[in-house]
């Protein structure tokens, strides 16, 4: 029995990072913009966490600086894409090249190297109370009510239908009302919150530590997610849950096969599921064009 | 002559903003932005030899950067430029190490010919995937770069390792002297021979052939052309498959050039650079040259920055990601303003 913990455990603990990203990714898909700024946002929420910890002693002021931080950038990503009318893809590009560069450019001020930084404590965890799963934090715990909220909000409130209006029929949305515009700039500051969530849960959720470049891909991974899942909440989320445990199978297949095929090589083993995923998408969708 | 002046005007204005916004920020960290700018310029392009090592930097983005253009041009955002650098490079390196031994007149084209192959195969698959099943290309491109930095580590430390390396940073053994065609400064006129060739073909491609025109229109208005009995298919393919072979030919030079050898995630910022350069330039060939410069220029001078500025080298990075932001606003010179105003206020 305690293997099967164990490997619940490991999913989760891979998994949430990047089903709180793919959450972003949806509401922000459901107005009508690909958001390609998801890794940037999570390495920015990862390094402030950690940072944060670091500097004020407080988990909560480490979070509620990360949140801040994501928010404001996904509100320059906002302003650049809607107002300034740049291209959604380069323009997420761009932030993610402003998250990666401008985190080691403050971790370098501030700290004086590139050297990863190591917090003396991270999330607080869910307790005593959960048997093996007492060493997963707080954030796995309210993954899937902010999953279940996120679909509620998307698929059972005004909110979300005019958000989708906003997306797909713009037009439509204006006529009741609702500013596309605005209803975009609301998107984008709550996938801020959770790409805060996504990047805190990564580098202080198990580990507590932050290192240069220690998202690698997982925010694309997220957005990967979002097209597998058709932009739906629920399946964006059970997307990400399959290229975590796709990657967590192959940290599984180091231990039995590790002597045949390189480390390298199986570490490559969720790129190639997302490749699928979005080819699978891609196939479904053409079958469905006139 | 106003969109020429503006297609010349507009890259300049959005990097003049990003610099002055990126001075702020390096103000408020406790640098000194002025002398921070002084000492790029002087790093890149007026300080001694250093136009030189701009242009060691300047000559393998100027490649990579008009496939980039090529792809980019007919509508596909191939951006996995870094991940074609890389497998161009793998593959080069195998080439060249099959090779140790044959007469170098041989050995260095062949080995060429096999990075431009590598990159071109690394492109192939998500430019089938896209035109076959629709698959988004963004995606698999990215992935792409992932995955070949993956293969990357495990060719250095593994099939391809320097035995005596001193384990920090896995690489493959130095080339033999004569298989390099150039010295560790990375200009010789072999490599600005095959930079001017790689321009002039990529002009004539793009201005004098049905290739360049039809993807010229692809990626402006598909709709037309199929009306006009274009092949999306093979145009969508074929501007793959260059883009991708100029990657590998960037890496190849790369490998036979200045570096010698191939280390693990060695050139990180090389794909996102090029897309960068062909993003600023428009895609204009002439102007990817510039734009080559500049950007090869700022990269040799946050080699100098730690030193001259005390500035992180990241600071650099930081500035090319507010471009990238930046430089695909559409603010003309009428609209600009109106655009920062409530929807309410324009008229």
């Amino acid at each position: 029995m305690s293997e099967v913990h164990e490997f619940a455990v490991a999913i989760l603990r891979s998994g949430t990072p990047l089903i709180y990203a793919a959450l972003a990714g949806v509401i922000v898909q459901r107005s009508g913009i690909w958001h390609l700024g998801l890794e940037g946002l999570m390495i920015m929420g990862a390094c402030a966490t950690v940072v944060g910890i670091v500097l004020s002693g407080s988990f909560y002021v480490a979070i509620l600086l990360a949140i801040s931080i994501c928010v404001a950038a996904s509100i320059l990503q906002w302003f650049v894409i809607e107002r300034l009318r740049a291209n959604q893809i380069i323009a997420g590009l761009g932030i993610t090249g402003i998250g990666i560069g401008g985190t080691a450019f403050a971790v370098e001020t501030i700290f004086g190297s590139l050297a990863a930084i190591a917090a003396p404590f991270g999330v607080p965890r869910i307790g005593a109370a959960f048997g093996p799963y007492s060493g997963l934090s707080i954030f796995v715990l309210m993954m899937p009510f902010a999953v279940f909220a996120m679909w509620a909000v998307l698929s059972r409130s005004r909110f979300g239908l005019r958000l989708a209006a906003a997306g797909e029929h713009p037009f439509a949305a204006r006529s009741v009302g609702a500013d596309p515009s605005i209803m975009r700039l609301v998107a984008f500051c709550v996938a801020g919150v959770l790409c805060a969530i996504a990047g805190a849960e990564l580098a202080a959720g198990s580990l507590q530590i932050f290192a240069q470049n220690m998202v690698a891909g997982r925010g694309f991974m997220g957005f990967a997610a979002v097209i597998f899942g058709a932009g739906h909440a629920v399946g964006s989320a059970l997307a990400a849950t399959f290229f975590s445990l796709v990657g967590v199978v192959g940290i599984r297949m180091q231990i039995h096969f590790g002597a045949f095929v390189s480390h390298d090589l199986l570490l490559c083993l969720p790129y190639l599921a997302t490749v699928f995923g979005v080819w699978i998408t891609g196939r479904a969708r053409n079958q469905f064009k006139p | 002559m106003i969109g020429r002046l503006e297609a010349v005007l507009r890259p300049l204005a959005f990097i003049l903003l990003a610099t002055v916004l990126c001075g702020i920020v390096f103000e408020f960290a406790g640098y000194s932005a002025l002398t921070m700018f002084d000492s790029i310029v002087q790093g890149a392009f007026l300080g001694r030899g250093a136009l030189e090592k701009s242009l060691r930097w300047a000559l393998p983005l100027f490649i990579t950067a008009v496939g980039v253009g090529i792809s980019f041009r007919c509508g596909f955002f191939n951006i996995g430029a870094q991940g074609q650098f890389y497998m161009g490079a793998v593959s080069a390196a195998f080439a060249a190490d099959l090779m140790t031994g044959a007469p170098a007149a041989l050995a260095v084209p062949l080995s060429i010919l096999a990075g431009m192959a590598g990159g071109a195969l690394w492109a192939l698959w998500p430019g089938y995937l896209r035109l076959r099943s629709g698959t988004d290309e963004v995606i698999t491109t990215l992935m792409g770069n992932f995955i070949a930095a993956l293969i990357l580590v495990y060719v250095t430390s593994g099939p391809l390792k320097d035995p005596s390396g001193s384990g920090q940073q896995a690489s493959t053994k130095m080339l033999p002297p004569e298989f390099r065609i150039s010295g560790s400064d990375g200009v010789s006129p072999a490599i600005v021979a095959i930079a001017a060739v790689v321009g002039v073909t990529g002009w004539l491609l793009v201005n004098r052939t049905a290739f360049g025109t039809l993807a010229s229109l692809a990626g402006r208005n598909p709709t037309m052309l199929r009306f006009q009995g274009g092949k999306i298919w093979r145009l969508g393919l074929m501007s793959f498959l260059v883009s991708g072979a100029l990657a590998g030919l960037a890496a190849s030079v790369e490998l036979h050039g200045p570096s010698g050898r191939i280390a693990s995630g060695f050139l990180p910022g090389h794909g996102f650079t090029a897309i960068l350069v062909a993003l600023v330039a428009s895609y204009a060939v002439a102007a990817t040259a510039l734009a080559a410069l500049f950007f090869g220029g700022l990269f040799s001078a946050a080699i100098f920055l730690p030193i001259l500025a005390g500035l992180p080298a990241s600071a650099i990075e930081l500035f090319n990601a507010v471009i990238a932001l930046l430089i695909t606003a559409n603010i003309g010179m009428r609209t600009g303003i109106r655009r920062f105003l409530p929807r309410r206020w324009r008229v």
